[in-house]
């Protein structure tokens, strides 16, 4: 088995962006957190928690949200989606796991939450879900390499338990989604009122499922266009159609959830916190979900891709919104997420994006893809080589 | 078989009697053997030093200058942990490193402590800090001297009042005795005693001569426990996790005879 290709160069832009995060990971852990980090007394959490691990868990939400969609709803035409869902929800997570060592206060004492008890605290629900979860994600993963490999006793096992083991990922993925919104209620003193909810599990649920779709189709037009495959438009319109309704159905619950609770004044008060929010909603949501419901966007890369983006840029701006521009303290205390912080999780994500590049160019990923297309140019009639290897359900 | 049943204790925090010596913060520090530091005078309101609580103050004299009748005058405040009665802050630390002990005390275990400052983001009253400058850091907030009081001492702060702002005691007693001094001296008391029902109540009950928002405490703050907030979700969690697996189960086996079936057909023409 042939691991090794040939560095491209965003390949090689990749491993630039990975040695300045290295730099300031190293920094970070020869001298504290507070020589690269903002992060202060009033503002424990910043850039690392709301983007390292509250967006990263969001989209990586995008492994469960597909296969759910195909393999528990039955949608079976998007099944090509599966596969690079799933490795880009094990790469998130354990983007995540990377960046919660550089995050936590004493990383090597993580152990300690698989020996405790603490079932009032949603870290506690978080920590062990989403350990469970990555586990999961790695057996649903491990059935790509092991057929490239051709091993073929350890690929029957993993097939064998897929089922149980794909269903216990969709249910424990939901439940830690929302746990990270339960986190948040415990501070309804500290979050503004356009934020704190008592419907912030099923809000941090909701993005997350809205984030799938979305992260399937940004991953696929990049695909096509770095591995050189004609996109299958026809399956992007049908998976922004869908996109356009958790958008419009999110937007609704978020704004129903408002005016339930009354914090409809919140919206229109001269403050950062009412601008904040009318980024989130209307780049994030109104914006993307306008052009979704357009027959042209759908069919047009540049259109989705825009699209796409918005609504993942809202999610992270949800996240922030929450846990750091929402967030009520001392009126004399700021943070602004330092140079290092936001080098540090860049890198990881480098990591991230690279170590897919690779698997996407050594591992059958996009193996059930490149389908009718009237003149196949020969990056695709090499690609259908791939369809040969036997393909998983 | 012995049974001892412990009574657990409170402290007066009676802002009327503060005079703004600080020695309540020099035996803290002392007591807890943290440095002493190099402060900057800041701009606003206020005239502590140093602003805020941090690593090394584990509790703190507010000045503030507030108009009585016709001329200002110093009013004093405390900061220092309320040590809950259910302590959001321990509900939120995934692996128990903070306690509720029986004595009234929430006690820090830095050897079960991950660094995730869960505890500092939950705490209603903003009292848990970090050094984020140490390689193992730590949470630091105020002990309420709990291995003093383990011993039968009182806390080094109590101790060392000059002028009986402090006082340390049974709980019930102490509640009555706040009470007892707002109705005996209505003027110069505001006839509330923060702590006694703030976040489900706490073991440090304060008393003021002018409205608490005015000497920088956090008001508005719920009379319900905190941690209820997230346990409603979370005690949740074994009946959904086993309700979204037997629906996920039942809907994937419906695909797959589904597919089954079409697949038949399919074979069937």
């Amino acid at each position: 088995m042939n691991w090794r290709i040939r560095l491209t160069w965003w390949d090689k832009l990749l491993l630039v962006v990975m040695a300045i995060g290295a730099v300031f990971a190293f920094v970070r852990f020869a001298t504290g957190i507070a020589t690269v980090a903002n992060i202060n007394n009033a503002y424990p959490w910043g850039w690392w928690v709301s983007y390292g691990i509250m967006t990263l868990i969001a989209l990586g939400g995008v492994g469960f949200t597909m296969t759910g969609l195909v393999e528990i709803l039955g949608v079976h035409r998007y099944h090509p989606f599966v596969r690079p869902a799933v490795l880009m929800g094990l790469l998130c997570y354990s983007s995540m796991v990377t960046v919660l060592m550089v995050e936590l206060g004493r990383p090597w004492m993580v152990w300690m939450i698989m020996i405790s008890w603490a079932p009032t605290a949603a870290l506690f629900e978080v920590g062990w879900c989403a350990f469970l979860y990555l586990t999961v994600l790695a057996l649903e993963f491990s059935q790509v390499p092991l057929e490239k490999a051709g091993w073929g006793r350890a690929l029957s096992i993993v097939r064998a338990i897929y089922i149980p083991i794909m269903i216990l990922g969709v249910t424990l993925s939901h439940l830690h989604q929302s746990s990270l919104g339960t986190l948040m209620t415990l501070i309804p003193h500290k979050i503004n009122v356009l934020w704190w909810s008592d419907r912030l599990p099923l809000l941090f649920l909701f993005s997350a499922v809205m984030a799938g779709p979305a992260m399937a189709i940004l991953e696929h037009l990049a695909a096509a266009r770095w591995l050189d495959f004609a996109p299958r438009m026809d399956l992007l319109a049908g998976l922004a159609r869908i996109e356009a309704w958790l958008v419009g159905l999110f937007l609704a619950f978020q704004m129903g959830d408002l005016v339930y609770r009354g914090a409809t004044d919140a919206m229109f008060s001269e403050s950062w916190f009412a601008v904040s929010f009318w980024v989130e909603i209307g780049f994030g949501l109104i914006l993307p979900l306008a052009l979704l419901v357009m027959p042209e966007v759908r069919a047009s890369r540049s259109g989705l891709a825009t699209a796409c983006s918005l609504i993942v840029a809202g999610v992270l701006l949800l996240r922030l919104n929450v846990v750091v521009i929402g967030l009520r303290v001392r009126h004399w205390e700021t943070y602004f997420p330092s140079i290092g912080e936001v080098a540090i999780t860049l890198g990881i994500t480098a990591v991230a994006i690279f170590v897919f590049g690779w698997f996407a160019r050594i591992l059958p990923i996009h193996e059930e893809l490149p389908l009718p297309e009237p003149s196949p140019r020969p990056a695709v009639q090499a690609a259908r080589a791939f369809r040969g290897a036997e393909g998983v359900s | 078989m012995t049974t001892t049943t412990v009574i657990p204790k409170a402290m007066i925090q009676d802002n009327t009697r503060c005079i703004g010596c600080r020695a309540c913060m020099v035996a803290c520090k002392s007591w807890n053997e943290r440095p002493a530091d190099h402060t900057e005078f800041f701009a606003g309101a206020g005239y502590q030093n140093p602003r805020d609580l941090d690593s090394n103050n584990y509790t703190l004299i507010t000045f503030n200058e507030i108009t009585t009748g016709a001329k200002p005058d110093w009013v004093f405040g405390r900061q220092l942990c309320m040590h809950c009665e259910q302590p959001a802050c321990a509900s939120a630390c995934p692996t128990t490193a903070l306690t509720k002990t029986e004595l009234g005390p929430v006690v820090f275990d830095a050897s079960r402590c991950i660094g995730c400052r869960s505890c500092m983001q939950a705490c209603p009253f903003l009292i848990p800090k970090y050094d984020y400058e140490n390689l193992a850091p730590k949470i630091h907030k105020c002990t309420f001297c709990a291995d003093r009081l383990e011993v039968g001492l009182e806390p080094a702060c109590a101790k060392v009042c000059p002028t009986g702002a402090i006082t340390f005691g049974d709980r019930d007693d102490m509640v009555a005795e706040a009470k007892r001094r707002i109705a005996e001296a209505p003027g110069t008391y505001i006839p509330e005693i923060y702590g006694l029902e703030e976040v489900g109540g706490t073991s440090v009950l304060h008393l003021s001569s002018v409205p608490f928002e005015q000497i920088g405490y956090i008001t508005g703050l719920p009379k319900t426990p905190m941690p209820n907030l997230t346990y409603r979700w979370l005690r949740m969690t074994p009946g959904v996790f086993g309700i979204l697996y037997a629906v996920f189960a039942a809907l994937n086996w419906i695909v797959r005879r589904r597919m089954r079936h079409q697949k038949g057909e399919g074979e069937h023409r």
